[in-house]
């Protein structure tokens, strides 16, 4: 029941660790009525070992299982820095637990029995929230890349206009002429595959100021 | 050994540390006692040898002065059956030898020294015999006096009893020496007082040498004794005392250890049991859940519903099953096997000792007469009957607190109503609620802040598995009565009366 045959193989998958069978059937079963593909772990060690680092979803985690507590596998996920959002689950969550739980990271603390409404909502939210992160991080790369193009004259340049400098200023500055700022200026815009000035610095103002 | 060492070691010590002191300064003030009697013997002693010898003075300057040689009939010889210590009296005239004439020469020289000094003169002294004159060079006559010194001691205005007294008393002069009283030599250990003082007459200045040795045998050995056993007798009670102080606080703190001790079985039961009871649940609650949306869809995944249903049933089992099994735990079978007769007001008397510090620190005297009833056997679990006892006093304890602390009243009684012992606990609080009244033994219910609502309802079941039972009702004008009734120890003399 974790895969039907109306989803395209990147449609987002939750990974669902409970050392109970019954729980992690219907549970599955719950999520798999909105659609969303779960794979279901009985071992949290055999999770972190196994599991897909780059499918895009969510960890719906037990807080409370032999051998190794959710704390310890969330705190391990964090470490090894794993990006899927953690929704934790807990028969009997105490405020310093839940506290914990935020603390080291977790996306949302629910208590069990978890009322469907609510479950969904978050695995929603919490799948949202990671295609975006995702999508972000990837243009991040990207941007990253194209910077990586450039010449050093060209990245001076680019720092200069991301500062809102004209050219002339810009000549100025480099001791060139306002020509040659100007053959630069095209060249950056076709690099980094932009239109318009606004766009460059959407795009790019953040890393050229962290690469200063 | 050391064990015994460490526990009561101390209090040895302080036994011995106190009767030590304790019994030197007896000892001192004994000795010091002693040295001030033995001064004042010595110098009345001293002062009436003094006015005796002094005598002897005045009798020889008297006869010198009134010349009573000059009759024929030489009255002074009458002198020694006046004065029987005087022996012989001698008189020379001019030119003559002194009569006797063994001691002439020094009777002589005497009287030279006495003519020059214009006093009576020492001659011839023999103390070890008790014997010396006294003489006196005049004109026409020169007399002197033969004096027995033994027989000059005035006894009968002595201080002391010559024969007993530990005090040796001797006269000396000139390396001779005229023993008064023996006294009582020492061994050498001990402790020794010594006087010596000369005679008040410038003639006769014969030494009184005065000794007293103290041994250890003259030590105030009762009154040390007597101290060494009041020291025991206090630091036995102190000890007494502290070893009661302890014992309680002992059991108090078993008792506060087992009230943390049944807190953490609870929580962690409770832990336990929510999370035993909560896998069930939520396999439930997904499974009903995933049906209906299920059931909703268009068209209606029908065979998946009711699989998921099947499921829903078969958890909801399995949660029935953890709670089945959980009782089955709790409920100890042989909680009702240690059934055996106890009195009911000595354990309310151990009860009321345990929480004596609670009561205290609520300024609540309880009343309880333990003797106003026969003692009430019953047919109890000590354990158990301890706990309820325990939980209906705190129980009254915590409804006082909201009554001033003057007003406060506690009884409790004992008494017995048919085949039951009955015990009631009755306090003038607030009294129970009407709502609360009907719900009070249900586990979890409590009126008190933060209250577990466990008290109560376990003294009821208690006191139910031993064949009793555990009541309550308000009591006019206000307050609230809790009565205990278990069954009484059946005995023959008491079904015959």
């Amino acid at each position: 029941m974790n895969t039907s045959p109306t989803h395209e193989p990147q449609s987002p998958l939750i990974h669902l660790i409970d050392d109970d069978q019954a729980v992690r059937e219907s549970l599955s079963l719950l999520i798999g009525t909105v659609g969303l593909r779960v794979q279901g772990w009985a071992d949290p060690q055999a999770f972190i070992d196994g599991f897909d680092r780059a499918s895009v979803g969510a960890i719906v985690l037990d807080v409370r299982m032999p051998g190794i507590s959710g704390l310890t596998v969330l705190d391990r996920l964090v470490a090894q820095g794993v990006d899927q959002p953690v929704i934790m689950l807990t028969g009997h969550g105490t405020v310093e637990m839940c506290r914990r739980a935020f603390k080291a990271g977790a996306a949302e603390f629910l208590e069990k029995p978890v009322d469907d409404e609510q479950l969904l909502e978050a695995l929603q939210q919490a799948v949202r929230q990671h295609v975006r992160s995702r999508e972000r991080s990837q243009a991040d790369n990207a941007a990253r890349e194209r910077v990586a193009q450039l010449s050093e004259r060209e990245r001076e340049v680019l720092a200069f206009i991301v500062q809102g400098l004209t050219n002339k200023e810009i000549a100025r500055m480099l001791a060139l002429s306002p020509r040659t700022v100007e053959t630069h200026r095209a060249n950056l815009f076709a690099k980094l595959d932009c239109d318009s000035l606004a766009q460059l610095i959407r795009r790019y103002a953040v890393l050229v100021a962290g690469d200063d | 050994m050391k064990q015994w060492l460490r526990a009561q070691g101390g209090w040895w010590l302080a036994w011995l540390a106190l009767t030590g002191v304790g019994a030197v300064w007896l000892a001192r003030a004994e000795l010091a006692q002693m040295q001030q009697d033995f001064g004042s013997d010595v110098r009345i002693a001293h002062r009436i040898l003094s006015q005796q010898v002094v005598q002897y003075d005045a009798v020889l300057a008297t006869v010198a002065l009134l010349e009573p040689g000059t009759g024929a009939d030489h009255p002074e010889q009458r002198l020694p059956s006046v004065y029987p210590s005087i022996l012989r009296v001698q008189r020379r005239a001019g030119d003559e030898p002194w009569p006797d004439e063994k001691h002439a020469s020094a009777l002589a020289a005497a009287e030279a020294r006495s003519r020059s000094q214009r006093r009576a003169e020492l001659a011839a002294p023999d103390l070890a015999r008790g014997r010396y004159q006294l003489v006196m060079g005049a004109t026409p006559f020169s007399y002197a006096l033969e004096i027995d010194l033994a027989g000059s001691v005035p006894w009968r205005d002595w201080p002391m009893d010559p024969r007993r007294s530990p005090v040796r008393l001797s006269l000396q002069r000139d390396g001779q020496q005229l023993v008064l009283q023996p006294g009582q030599s020492g061994d050498g250990s001990g402790w020794r007082f010594d006087l010596t003082k000369a005679l008040a007459s410038p003639s006769q200045p014969f030494e009184l040498v005065a000794v007293r040795h103290v041994g250890w045998s003259e030590l105030p050995w009762r009154s040390m004794a007597g101290w060494a056993v009041a020291v025991g007798l206090l630091l036995a009670g102190l000890w007494a005392a502290q070893r009661q102080r302890i014992a309680r606080r002992r059991a108090e703190e078993l008792l506060r250890l087992g009230q943390v001790a049944r807190l953490n079985a609870l929580g962690e039961l409770s832990a336990g049991l929510a999370h035993e009871l909560n896998q069930p649940l939520t396999a439930v609650l997904a499974n009903a859940q995933a049906a209906r949306r299920l059931l909703d869809d268009d068209p209606p995944d029908l065979a998946t519903a009711r699989d998921a249903m099947g499921q829903a049933v078969e958890q909801a089992r399995r949660a029935a099953g953890v709670v089945g099994r959980l009782r089955r735990v709790i409920e100890r079978p042989e909680a009702e096997g240690e059934v055996r007769p106890l009195v009911l007001q000595e354990l309310v008397r151990s009860a009321m000792h345990l929480l004596a510090p609670e009561f205290a620190k609520r300024s609540v005297s309880a009343q309880f007469d333990a003797t106003a009833q026969a003692p009430v056997r019953v047919q109890a679990d000590a354990v158990a009957l301890e706990q309820i006892v325990h939980n209906l006093l705190m129980n009254a304890l915590q409804a006082l607190e909201l009554v001033p602390a003057p007003d406060r009243r506690l009884a409790v009684s004992v008494g017995r109503n048919g085949q039951e012992g009955v015990l009631t606990v009755t306090d003038n609080g607030r009294g129970i609620s009407p709502e609360a009244l009907p719900r009070l033994f249900e586990p979890f219910f409590s009126t008190r802040e933060g209250g577990l609502g466990l008290g109560l309802s376990l003294s009821e079941t208690l006191a139910s598995g031993m064949g009793g039972s555990l009541s309550a009702a308000n009591v006019p004008p206000h307050g609230a009565r809790f009565t205990l009734a278990l069954p009484l120890v059946a005995r023959p003399a008491e079904r015959a009366a």
